[in-house]
């Protein structure tokens, strides 16, 4: 059975009186234990919404969302499930609750209860995933926006999830910032955590296993990178493909073929091959 | 005309405190009016700091030393300096967060009333604010811009700024969040921005792809001191100069040293994904395939411009 399975999920906001926008239509997807997931969209395509319908912040105005096999409306699993699927936001300076990092890192596991050398060896093993263990005694605010991101998936991981979900975290971020992220996020991946990233850089899109593109509330394409990018179909969803991807596209168009492009390497490697 | 004269400008952040942090060494730098200026470099190299002094938010700390001169307006002089504001039109990062009136209308309106310009101007200046940045005033004007899109919002506080018509537009990281298409949209507003309102734009990005798209001129700060700056060709196929300062590249180049490494040799000055295709296209149109014994039709790579790190 797949890990995270939605069926026939609609979601609708109240807006104000008698008005709602409907932000789900009727999605019905599955993501395996250990994908590493892109959602991507435009703004307003409902990527947020359905991030927040995974880990029980929100429920389904009508269908289900079953995580590994329990319903996200199960008032009783509610925090199960919340401690199963962790979320890291856009903006590095409002998802510290401490000031001192550890202490920020160990805020979930003491909220659940742990006894304390439970807490400790979990914060330090977070810590150290993240690459920040040399940091613990220093103030949160006096991070980079990278670091301060990395404590965010530090904050999370120490939960111990099934499920990482980044919504637009390296959005706010320098190149340099986001780098360190994706590192670390697929280090996460490689460990069998299920990730789940949401972004609106289709290079970042490219280095998922699969992509998921919403438009408008739907499900509009599913599929893996390459197949994705040479599908055509991203224009009609407001994205545009990954420079690199888009000049092997216009070379094809002249009748160069460089075979299946989703990055630079990919694009380095078909070019070399016409060239030979 | 010179937009912005800065000569010898310092500051430090908690001065005379064990936490004391440079991060503006002694820059001089001219920007002439009409000029699209990109500013990069990581973060923490100095550029917020500097965009800062623009419009007076930071004055010069060491003012006998220091000058900065927007417009010909000192930004030390006091008298000058509330007429240096509403010249010097600052759009920070995340914009939207900024917004705070009851409508989108009375949002764009705050600033022009500030100014003190007759109902009649302000009311003509949001119009016209509205219409360059592509809300329509009858469908936007009344609503709460709480309830808009994030690229309307943005728009929004763009609208708020180039209501006061400022000389000199200054943006940081403007399209940062946004979707592609809200992308696009916005920088392409920026290049009509500068030529119907803001003939002098500023512009703070990490996206080298952009910068080489747009901006005539790049400046790349490091530890607050400019360690390039020049035409975005000069600067971004000095590989040398890259290399030595950390800078990121635009794809196009990266893609090109990727290539050289692989012995297919392109000009070191494409900058621009269109300038790559260009120059792929005339060597993949040539009849006899290529091979090591053929010269290349390029410039050949000389050896200490060796790839970039990437």
């Amino acid at each position: 059975m797949p890990f995270i399975q939605l069926k026939n999920v609609n979601y609708v906001y109240p807006v104000r009186e008698g008005a709602s926008l409907k932000a789900i239509k009727n999605l019905s997807l599955s993501i395996e234990a250990g994908e590493y997931v892109a959602l991507t969209g435009m703004n307003g395509s409902g990527k947020s919404t359905l991030a927040k319908l995974l880990n029980g912040l929100f429920k389904p105005t009508s269908g289900e969302i079953l995580m590994d096999g329990v319903s996200t409306a199960d008032e009783d699993k509610v925090f199960d499930i919340r401690r199963r699927v962790g979320m890291v936001f856009q903006n590095p300076d409002n998802q510290t609750v401490a000031t001192i990092i550890e202490d920020d890192v160990a805020f979930g596991p003491e909220n659940i209860g742990l006894p304390r050398d439970e807490i400790i060896s979990r914060v330090d093993e977070a810590l150290a995933a993240v690459g920040m263990s040399e940091y613990r005694k220093r103030q949160a605010s006096a991070l980079s926006g990278g670091q301060k991101q990395r404590v965010a998936i530090a904050g999370v991981l120490a939960m111990r999830p099934d499920v990482l979900i980044l919504d637009e975290a390296t959005a706010m971020l320098d190149p340099e910032g986001r780098d360190e992220v994706l590192s670390v996020v697929k280090r996460q991946n490689q460990n069998g955590v299920t990730v789940i990233n949401i972004t609106h850089s289709m290079q970042e899109a490219a280095m998922a296993d699969r992509i998921i593109v919403l438009r408008k509330g739907r499900l509009a394409i599913d599929g893996a990178p390459a197949q994705v990018f040479s599908s055509g179909a991203l224009r009609s969803c407001g994205l545009t493909l990954p420079p690199a991807a888009q000049l092997a596209a216009e070379l094809k168009a002249e009748g160069f073929d460089l075979g299946a492009v989703t990055d630079e390497a990919s694009l380095v490697e078909g070019l070399c091959k016409l060239f030979k | 005309m010179q937009a912005v004269q800065i000569k010898n400008l310092s500051y430090s952040y908690s001065k005379k405190t064990p936490n004391e942090k440079l991060a503006l060494d002694n820059i001089d730098l001219t920007i002439e009016e009409g000029s699209f200026v990109a500013i990069i470099g990581e973060t923490g190299s100095g550029k917020s700091t500097l965009l800062q002094h623009l419009n007076g938010l930071i004055k010069p700390q060491d003012k006998k030393r220091s000058c900065v001169v927007i417009n010909g307006m000192s930004a030390t002089d006091k008298k000058s300096l509330r007429r240096l504001r509403f010249e010097v039109g600052m759009v920070f990062q995340y914009p939207e967060y900024q917004l705070f009136a009851d409508t989108v209308e009375k949002d764009i309106a705050f600033g022009p009333k500030n100014m003190k310009l007759d109902p009649d101007e302000v009311s003509q200046r949001v119009k016209r604010a509205m219409s360059v940045v592509g809300l329509d005033y009858d469908e936007f004007a009344q609503r709460s811009p709480f309830d808009l899109s994030g690229g309307e919002k943005r728009r929004v506080a763009i609208a708020g700024v180039i209501a006061m018509q400022p000389k000199i537009l200054v943006l940081d990281e403007p399209v940062a969040g946004l979707d592609p298409t809200g992308r696009s949209e916005l920088l392409s507003l920026v290049k009509k921005l500068q030529k119907e309102i803001s003939p002098t734009v500023i512009l703070v990005s990490h996206n080298m792809d952009d910068v080489a798209a747009l901006a005539d001129r790049v400046i790349a700060l490091k530890d607050g001191k400019i360690v390039a700056d020049g035409t975005p060709k000069q600067v971004f196929s000095d590989r040398r100069l890259t290399k030595a300062i950390g800078l990121d590249v635009p794809t196009a180049a990266r893609i090109c040293d990727m290539l050289a490494e692989r012995g297919v040799s392109l000009p070191r000055d494409i900058i621009t994904m269109d300038e790559l295709k260009s120059a792929l296209l005339a060597l993949l149109s040539k009849d006899a395939p290529l091979n090591a014994d053929q010269p290349l039709p390029n410039i050949p790579i000389p050896n200490d411009g060796g790839a970039a790190d990437v």
